[in-house]
């Protein structure tokens, strides 16, 4: 572009006025001095088009293109442009004529246009602009609350100790499995599940604090996660763990797992400087799909997890559905108990206890029966087992205590040398706070002599630290209660311990008298271990200043021997089966028993 | 204000923006039809509010020269809104090419359009945090890459203050970035002050803010200089913004009526 001549000329004088007249009309990113300079070049580029010839329109468009450019770009910057260019430039920077007049309005005219379409294209564009930040915003809002929800997920679903899955996606992971179908006839698929528990880990946490505690957490699930790649392993909670094994193979697939997962754990561990030695006891399930369902793997798990910690701990158990079935009926039984007292199911027997001296009829041993309605008349061997766990024992042990003592406070008025009744306590009624005021409360109310009421305990019953128990004990016996050790010989009772009890008599277990030798001609006249064994108990039981009682004799050649190795008193079907308290009470009157 | 961490915000475009508002009043097309209905409300109640965000921006604009002249390379603009005419980092590169820029705002579509703005230059990036998180600003890893927390780093504050309630703790937010700064970093901010202005138009235009996504509180000269502590006020302190430092020969008429104030500190060392 021509420069015009300067003498011609002020643009600069002119670009003052009209930066005056446009700033303040929007944010101009510059300081004055380059607005006018800025301006002052415009202006120069305007001059030249009057001046000129033949005049251009895109020229003119460029300078108001230029304008929006450089941010002079308000509606009321046109405006003013318009008025100041179309007052000033003529007398200021060009030579005022009328040829310069026509080509100014042109001028001017193209100016606009081309402001107008800078403006225009501009105000799309950023309009544009600012919806297409609102749509990424709007998607970057979408992706973090996606990965927050998949943040959330994970921490919903994992357990935050030791980063293993949780009890929840341990549950969807087992009912995934079922839901993908339990295989064909000939192919029938296959689920394993081991249930882990870490053997005292309660002592850790209490002696070394839960902090050690939780270290060992992390220390353990790392060590079943490295040992077991490819298995599911979730912590439940506490120091639970459980191992799901998809489409085993058999059984001894999920022991190899077990055995795996017990020698990972049982690998020495270093943590916050103490070393500890620990171990784990695991409940193994492996069964066919469509034979189980998963509340039911995870029940049978427990189970055989419990099965496990009672058979001594640091060892695996496989769940077998015979004992479980056998454990299920007499939980239910268990559960029926409170029931069938108060539908009179229930009812005595007695067993006599004989003297082996004399065959006088020493006492009778009650022993409870069950009339159920559908099963007939159970013992209590088939009903009791879970009743001591579940505490259905207490009442029924009450019951049992209270009938035991009207009977005998019956025959005591009856008979001239009543024999005493004994009653088998349960461990939980030995350590019953109660039990001295229930059998005193029970010798008041029947007005039955001390004397004819034995109480049968269990070794293990008493053979504890508490002296809770043993001092109950001592009340009952300075009553003149006699109290008899039940199934010596199968507990923890050593015989110098017996010194501290108030106990009269030891009643031998069963095992013992079966175990004596079957008299032949041909047999060695020694006699057998047992037989010492025997003997010497009796001998000490003797010096302790105790009678002893043999149980279970069911021949004539046991009863031979129990007296010959100096037993007092016997029982078993030899002696006469358990048998009501009517048909007993005419045998009191005079029936003879069998000799001895 | 407040969300869970696990939470994210929603993008919500009924609601006025004040960075698309403060766009609209220097003149600029990012903004939607919410925005620009809220601005006509303001300007109903307060014609001027155009020039004074003019003169704000314009008080950026000399702040930022006087920062890289005063040898500064490098930019912590907090609030940083719409990028608009004149960013911080075209005004800085202009003159130090080398100089780098890390805006924060809180607005997740001015900070999405930012990042298109800027993707590719290696010299300049934005986050969106809050100012009540100054730990987090300080702390994050785009501040950390771009900023050399050795070398001084001016953080500017424009036109942001008064959006942050004291419940907010303002003054402890700023505290925690000055603490974060080695001698020789400045703080250059502006604030409005409305105390001069009707009671019946200031309520009016508050209420208008309080339907957007900030609140609005203006604070006296006292409560401004306190975001100071700390750091010595260059020439000429804390003045109405076009007073601060203006153009030779630009025409400052009227500058108490811009209600901004305006000034910049220096950390000594």
């Amino acid at each position: 572009m021509a420069e015009p001549p300067a003498a011609r000329t002020d643009p600069a004088s002119f670009a003052r006025e009209w930066a005056a007249a446009v700033s303040g009309t929007s944010y101009l990113p510059m300081g004055n001095d380059e607005l006018e300079t800025f301006l002052a070049g415009l202006a120069t580029r305007m001059a030249a088009q009057l001046d000129g010839d033949p005049p251009d329109q895109r020229l003119g468009q460029e300078i108001g293109a230029d304008l929006v450019t450089a941010h002079v770009a308000s509606p009321e910057a046109i405006g003013r442009t318009i008025e100041v260019v179309a007052a000033r430039l003529l007398p200021e920077v060009v030579r005022a004529d009328g040829h310069c007049r026509d080509r100014l309005a042109e001028l001017l005219g193209a100016v606009t246009t081309g402001f107008a379409r800078a403006l225009r294209d501009r105000t799309l564009d950023e309009q544009e602009a600012i919806r297409r930040a609102a749509l990424l915003a709007r998607q970057h809002a979408e992706q973090a609350l996606r990965e927050s929800e998949a943040r959330f997920r994970y921490q919903a679903t994992h357990d935050p100790l030791t980063d293993l899955a949780n009890r929840i996606l341990f549950t969807d992971r087992l009912a995934a499995l079922f839901a993908r179908g339990t295989g064909s006839a000939d192919s029938p698929r296959r689920l394993g599940v081991c249930f882990v528990d870490l053997d005292g880990f309660k002592i850790v946490n209490d002696t070394l604090g839960h902090q050690v505690g939780d270290l060992l957490l992390v220390e353990v699930a790392g060590r079943l996660r490295r040992h077991l790649p490819g298995q599911l392993v979730a912590r439940l909670g506490g120091d639970e763990f459980v191992i799901l094994i998809e489409d085993t193979t058999d059984t001894d697939h999920a022991v190899t797992v077990a055995r795996t997962a017990l020698a990972a754990i049982s690998e020495p561990a270093n943590v916050d400087g103490h070393q500890l030695a620990i171990s784990g006891s695991i409940g193994i399930v492996e069964r066919e799909l469509g034979m189980t369902s998963p509340s039911e793997v995870m029940r049978a798990a427990d189970v055989t997890l419990q099965w496990a910690k009672q058979a001594g701990k640091g060892r695996w158990a496989v769940f077998d559905p015979v004992r479980n079935e056998r454990e299920l009926a007499q939980h239910t039984l268990a559960a029926a108990i409170p029931g069938a007292l108060d539908r009179g199911e229930l009812f005595l027997e007695y067993q006599p206890i004989v003297s082996l001296a004399d065959g006088s009829l020493r006492g009778l041993e009650a022993l409870v029966r069950w009339r159920h309605p559908e099963h007939g008349v159970l013992t209590p061997d088939q009903f009791l087992g879970l009743a001591e766990e579940t505490g259905q024992i207490v009442r029924l042990g009450g019951w049992v205590l209270a009938q035991a003592c009207r009977q005998a406070r019956h025959w005591q008025g009856k008979v001239p040398d009543p024999p005493f009744v004994s009653v088998n306590l349960a461990p939980r009624q030995t350590r019953d706070p109660a039990l001295v005021d229930i059998v005193t409360r029970l010798l008041d109310e029947t007005g039955l002599a001390p004397h004819l009421l034995q109480l049968e305990i269990t070794e293990g019953a008493v053979a504890s630290e508490d002296g809770e128990p043993i001092r109950a004990l001592h009340q009952l016996a300075d009553r003149g209660v006699r109290i008899a050790v039940d199934e010596f010989g199968t507990g923890t009772c050593t015989l110098p311990y017996l010194r501290n009890l108030p106990v009269r008599e030891l009643k031998i277990a069963g095992v013992y008298v079966a175990g004596l030798p079957v008299p032949a001609p041909d047999r060695d006249p020694e006699p057998t271990v047992d037989e010492r064994i025997l003997a010497t108990v009796v001998a000490l039981a003797h010096t302790l200043g105790l009678t002893v009682t043999g149980t279970g004799v069911e021949t004539a050649a046991q009863a031979r021997q129990l007296r010959a190795i100096g037993c007092d008193t016997a029982q078993g079907w030899h002696f006469g089966h358990p048998t009501s308290s009517e048909r007993l009470t005419g045998r009191l009157a005079g029936e003879p028993v069998p000799s001895p | 204000m407040h969300r869970p961490g696990w939470a994210p915000e929603a993008i919500d475009i009924e609601r006025p923006s004040v960075a698309r508002m403060y766009d609209y009043f220097l003149g600029g097309s990012h903004n939607f039809a919410v925005d620009r209905e809220a601005a006509h409300q303001v300007l109903a109640i307060m014609p001027e509010v155009p020039l004074r965000a003019q003169a704000n921006r314009a008080f950026l604009r000399r702040a930022v020269r006087f920062l890289v002249d005063a040898g500064v390379r490098q930019f912590l603009d907090i609030g940083s809104g719409i990028p608009t005419v004149g960013n911080v980092h075209e005004i800085a590169q202009q003159v130090a090419p080398a100089a780098r820029v890390v805006y924060v705002d809180t607005d997740p579509i001015a900070v999405a359009h930012s990042q298109e703005l800027l993707a590719g230059d290696d010299q300049t990036s934005v986050i969106q945090e809050d100012l009540r998180a100054p730990d987090r600003i300080v702390a994050n890893p785009v501040v950390r890459d771009l900023l050399d927390f050795r070398e001084p780093v001016a953080v500017l504050l424009v036109a942001v203050l008064h959006f942050i309630p004291d419940s907010d703790q303002p003054h402890a937010a700023v505290a925690s970035i000055r603490d974060a700064l080695p001698p020789g970093s400045y703080l250059a901010l502006s604030h409005a002050n409305i105390e001069d202005i009707d009671a019946h138009d200031r309520e009016a235009g508050e209420r208008v803010y309080d339907r957007s996504d900030s609140t609005f509180v203006s604070r006296d000269t006292a409560e401004v200089a306190r975001f100071f502590d700390g750091f010595t006020l260059v020439e000429p302190g804390l003045v109405w913004a076009p007073l601060w430092r203006p153009d030779p020969g630009s025409n400052t008429t009227g500058a108490e009526q811009s209600i901004m104030l305006s000034g910049m500190g220096r950390l000594g060392g």
